[in-house]
């Protein structure tokens, strides 16, 4: 019998709060990638290492990413974005090891993530535009789209949970229904088709992140033809 | 479709924990140290940059040193040419002071010379003459050749000033070719005795130097009315004759 995809298995109660299977496999996957990454980042030296050269070869990646993507400087944006990319990645991931569930295959962790997303809207809209500036992105191009422009914001988000969601959870459901039918070795080009999936969805997770914050804290016209001029230089 | 609200939250805490534990583990640390190699890197070009800017002028500055060592070494060549020219004409002006000094000692020598052996020829004239007149003489009576001499002796006497005649003296020394005889003594007396006054003493000698002719030694004059005195007199006037001439030689 499989257990249903809409639902966490509880662990244990801390307080009030039940904590979930996904909750526990989000500190691990927390545990891994920032001590690893303190690890890495100990000894960082004007001559790298290879861990080093794969860090720097990473968050290169991530900003020129970010560069090419939102025409923006990427440093106030890196954090963001890249922590979105490789927690979600890390997460559709996990699914390798056995007896783990992807936290990104139960809709509180998407939503979380797009929840997130959905703040980050309006915060750098704001920090960029100011509020008279973002709220005046509501009435582009012209008023009579402030109702649907409002109600696009919400629906794009939705669609992020929705999206990531349905993909990495029929990914662990169809495994685990494949599994329970046929045997052992069957699922693994499944699993490696889940994958390059999970890789997919973090990448498209990432980047319409980055489309819906660029929309909304696009940079004014001077300030984006001298930024061009300074990419071109 | 359930949505549990606290793993909800538990979720939205744990990614914004893990953005704050990412942003100070990895990005920032490797973003900075991306900066620092960037930064060391556009140093590093600066650095080259300005070695570069510092060779273009050390080779600027030493191909400016050459130009002026070439031109300093013209300078230095055009001196060497005008200190060369200038010692050329100093050697040649002191060569041609030289060649004029030679040539003048040469003429002088020459001249030298020439009159030594003019003197040589003029004393062998002289001796050949008075050998040619010493033969002729010898042809002709002494006393014929007395007789002549006294007789010629005569107006030279008369012509003489009056002074001249009496510096001859009252003492004089009559000396003649050959040995007078009487009678030509005291013809010779009568004669002085005569043109003189007062009338002289009178001396009498023998010079057969003196070819022919009576020469008067007086105590302050001597009048020579002799050959070899006219002998003497014409080597003289040849030699006067050469030294006007020689001038011109020279």
């Amino acid at each position: 019998m499989i257990a249903s995809p809409l639902s966490a298995t509880p662990l244990f109660h801390l307080g009030p709060a039940t904590i979930t299977a996904p909750v526990v496999t989000t500190w691990g996957i927390m545990l891994l990638l920032a001590g690893g990454s303190r690890l890495l980042t100990r000894r960082l030296t004007l001559r790298p290492s290879s861990g080093q050269a794969v860090l720097e070869l990473l968050v290169d990646t991530i900003d020129g990413q970010i560069r090419d993507t939102m025409h923006d400087d990427p440093a106030r944006y890196r954090v963001l974005i890249g922590t979105l990319f490789l927690f979600i990645l890390a997460a559709n991931w996990s699914s390798l090891l056995p007896g783990i569930e992807p936290p990104t295959a139960h809709l509180e962790t998407d939503a979380a993530l797009a929840l997130i997303v959905f703040i980050a809207i309006p915060w750098f809209g704001i920090r960029t535009r100011g509020l008279r500036g973002y709220l005046a992105t509501f009435a582009e191009p012209s008023l009579l789209m402030v109702p649907l422009n409002l109600v696009e914001t919400i629906t794009r988000t939705f669609s992020l949970l929705v999206r990531l969601f349905g993909n990495v959870m029929s990914g662990v459901f169809v495994i685990g229904v494949v599994l329970s039918l046929v045997g052992l070795l069957v699922p693994v080009p499944l699993m490696a088709l889940e994958l390059l999936t999970g890789a997919v969805q973090a990448y498209i997770f990432a980047v319409l992140a980055m489309v819906f914050i660029s929309a909304a804290a696009a940079p004014q016209p001077a300030r984006a033809q001298n930024e061009t001029k300074d990419r071109t230089s | 479709m359930h949505l549990d609200w606290s793993t909800l939250a538990l979720q939205t805490v744990n990614v914004l924990v893990l953005l704050w534990l990412l942003r100070r583990y990895l990005f920032r640390p490797v973003a900075e140290m991306i900066a620092a190699r960037r930064r060391a890197a556009e140093a590093l070009l600066a650095e080259a940059a300005e070695k570069r800017r510092a060779a273009e002028a050390a080779a600027e500055e030493i191909a400016r040193r050459e130009q002026g060592l070439a031109a300093e070494a013209e300078q230095q060549r055009a001196a060497a040419e005008e200190g060369a020219a200038a010692e050329r004409a100093r050697l040649l002006a002191v060569a041609e002071a030289d060649i004029a000094r030679i040539r003048a000692e040469a003429a002088s020598a020459i001249r030298r010379d020439r009159t030594g052996q003019r003197r040589t020829l003029e004393a062998e004239a002289r001796d050949l003459a008075a050998t040619i007149a010493a033969r002729l003489l010898a042809r002709v009576p002494g006393a014929a050749v007395s007789a002549a001499m006294l007789t010629s002796l005569a107006p030279v006497l008369a012509a003489l000033p009056a002074e001249q005649r009496g510096a001859l003296g009252g003492e004089i020394e009559v000396v003649s070719a050959a040995a007078l005889s009487p009678t030509e003594q005291d013809a010779c007396t009568a004669l002085l005795g005569r043109v003189l006054s007062p009338p002289p003493v009178l001396r009498f000698r023998v010079d057969p130097r003196l070819l022919a002719g009576i020469e008067l030694h007086g105590t302050h004059a001597v009048l020579r009315q002799s050959w070899r005195a006219e002998l003497e007199r014409l080597a003289h006037e040849l030699r006067q004759e050469d030294e006007d001439v020689a001038p011109v030689l020279a």
